[in-house]
């Protein structure tokens, strides 16, 4: 079993420690780290969803196979950025303002990382503002919206109305997701997408980018 | 208009028996699931020209406000709750102090203590100790608190499942007395009794954070306590063994204070639903859950006349027959937004063996952000569905939720009463 081979069934089985051990391996036998990425990562990550999406794998694996992922981006990331690789897509993440349930949040940050977006995850209760900010400063093509509670969920509408105002809305692509969210609320508030699930909100961040 | 000298009780008590009662039992605010938001509370004791005096804050993590006497009888109600004498945050709920939430006067536990930080957050404290570091918040813009995760590291070498049993121990004398004076002041009362007594509930992950205790050990992070029920399940059986014994020890010294002055008892609130899925196989629930599960409600069953209330969230259809052979009698809160829920094959399937409380209305989009007129329409629609036969105590699918427009939720209660035949209560 090739290197690549053991870090997919390592990100799989969700086993961090053989990820990391295989990714390291896989550097040294001189395997190029775009290549352990593109090659390894997203369709052990693609594989992952679809187990998740036709109920084969909940979500205590899902959180183990992104934690093997991780495990293995922490190794390659660094090469990544010395040899100037881009990713598909930047992809600025948070729970909106007012909530502070992240885990289905973290699931699809975690799924867009193994998709092979970069992510910058801003956390729970994220202000408009900071949406923005990040979005601008780190040149995202993307922002994805969490929401749990009927009560926070309007923040969605005034994080879209900021970038409005902010005038960047035609800048990026934003999508929501969320148990209380659905495609009728996406679209009276304005979103470009709604994810009902954390392997949906992949196939439409890829979608969203290459439109 | 059909008046009936049925008491609440007794209403309740046939619905429980699967047998169609007068009318169909009502409940909210029995317990911290079927619950009214404090803001909710204060708008409804409004709208009925009750005394708008400061509404009692009685479980602060959701910020649920009593439902007394007299609103439950404004809006009609039949059951009534007995609660713990702690809060989720570790605190007694037997005095009370003013608060003004957010531009609303309420009343709050005495040891409800907590800070305002400059940004609006609120944290709170547990067991009202400032000096402790605080084990919920509540953002500017929300209006419930979320547990801050107190998580020590987590080195697999030195785990010990006593960590994760600090909060499950012999019942106290002085919680003993709480809940035999609250049975007594509520079981002459004729209305349903739903007692909530805790410590049978098996890996909530509301509870796993432990936001009522000061310094938690073992796994309280949720995303550590979700993956250690795949990978260190001999560890969460350990727990759960000992919570087991202990929960129904205890069970057994408050039945011998109470008897069956009680209807049901809310036994667990572990959420197995997603609004899509699940949170594990029906396999792994039977493997890690189901166990001991069936060992409580086998003692509840064998030694009193209490039904076992069983609440879980989400997408659980799969379980319901798991659920039943452990011998849960109702469940809650049949949310028939999430995946596979039809409110139609559920009673088709399961209505001859498990007691739908709940499912009476969407409180996810219908009942925050609906018409009054929408809200009418699926309130009958629901109980023309779970209504015959019995097995259905009206409930919202979960609390009444903060921002939820008055006029919807007596859109609901009216829709309901108009259905039992009585045009006012």
């Amino acid at each position: 079993m090739s290197e690549l081979e053991k870090l997919h069934e390592a990100v799989i089985e969700g086993d961090w420690k053989a990820a990391a051990a295989a990714t390291e391996a896989a550097i040294a036998a001189g395997v190029a780290p775009l290549l352990i990425v593109t090659g390894c990562l997203v369709p052990a990550m693609d594989e992952v969803g679809r187990r998740f999406e036709c109920e084969e794998y909940f979500v205590p694996e899902m959180l183990l196979s992104a934690r093997a992922m991780k495990a293995s981006m922490a190794i390659v990331r660094p090469l990544l950025v010395a040899t100037g690789a881009q990713p598909i897509g930047r992809v600025v993440i948070g729970t909106v303002k007012g909530d502070l349930h992240d885990i289905g949040k973290n699931l699809v940050a975690s799924m867009l990382e193994g998709g092979g977006f970069e992510v910058i995850d801003l956390g729970a209760d994220v202000a408009p503002e900071r949406f923005i900010e990040a979005a601008a400063s780190k040149n995202a093509n993307l922002v994805a919206l969490s929401a749990l509670l009927t009560v926070t969920m309007t923040s969605m509408k005034t994080t879209i109305d900021a970038f409005q105002t902010a005038g960047l809305r035609d800048k990026v692509k934003i999508m929501v997701g969320g148990a209380p969210v659905t495609q009728q609320y996406a679209d009276s508030i304005g979103a470009d997408g709604y994810g009902e699930s954390a392997g949906a909100a992949v196939a439409l961040a890829r979608k969203l980018v290459a439109a | 208009m059909r008046e009936t000298s049925v008491s609440s009780r007794d209403r309740l008590r046939t619905a429980l028996e699967h047998r169609e009662p007068d009318r169909i039992p009502l409940d909210f605010g029995s317990t911290a699931v079927t619950g009214v938001h404090v803001s909710c509370v204060a708008a409804l004791r409004r709208y009925y020209g009750l005394s708008p005096g400061p509404v009692k804050v009685h479980e602060p993590y959701q910020m649920l406000g009593l439902v007394e006497d007299d609103l439950r009888a404004a809006m009609g109600l039949d059951v009534t709750g007995v609660f713990p004498r702690k809060t989720m945050f570790g605190s007694s709920a037997t005095d009370w102090k003013e608060w003004n939430f957010r531009g609303l006067d309420v009343l709050v536990p005495t040891d409800f203590r907590i800070k305002t930080e400059p940004n609006g957050d609120i944290l709170i404290y547990p067991e009202g100790d400032e000096t402790a570091a605080p084990s919920g918040r509540m953002p500017m813009g929300s209006a419930f608190f979320d547990t801050i995760v107190r998580q020590p590291p987590v080195d697999d070498e030195k785990l010990d499942p006593a960590d994760n049993l600090e909060e499950f121990s012999p019942i106290s004398a002085e919680d003993l007395d709480h809940i035999e004076r609250s049975v007594r002041a509520v079981a002459a009362s004729g209305y349903g009794v739903a007692a909530s007594f805790g410590g049978t509930a098996f890996g909530d992950i509301a509870l796993v954070p432990a936001p009522f205790l000061k310094n938690p050990k073992g796994i309280r992070d949720v995303t550590e306590w979700y993956i250690s029920t795949r990978t260190r399940r001999g560890y969460i059986h350990s727990i759960f063994e000992r919570q087991c014994q202990i929960g129904i020890e205890n069970l057994a010294r408050i039945h011998a204070r109470i008897g069956d002055a009680v209807d049901c008892v809310f036994l667990c609130g572990t959420d197995f639903g997603t609004q899509t899925s699940s949170f594990c196989s029906v396999a792994t629930f039977r493997e890690l859950w189901f166990p001991y599960y069936k060992r409580v409600n086998d003692w509840v069953h064998a030694n009193t006349a209490w039904k076992c209330f069983k609440h879980s969230c989400g997408s659980v259809e799969r379980f319901f027959e798991s659920f039943i052979e452990a011998g849960f009698d109702i469940i809650n809160p049949v949310q028939c937004s999430a995946a596979g829920m039809e409110p139609g094959d559920l009673k088709r399937k399961y209505g001859s063996r498990l007691v739908f409380w709940g499912g009476g209305v969407d409180t996810q989009k219908t009942l925050p952000f609906g018409t009054p007129g929408e809200v009418r329409e699926e309130v009958l629609r629901r109980c023309e569905i779970f209504a015959p036969g019995g097995g259905f105590v009206f409930n919202s699918i979960h609390n009444l939720q903060a921002g939820t427009p008055v006029e919807n939720i007596v859109a609901m209660l009216d829709a309901v009463h108009q259905f039992n035949g009585v045009s006012h209560v």
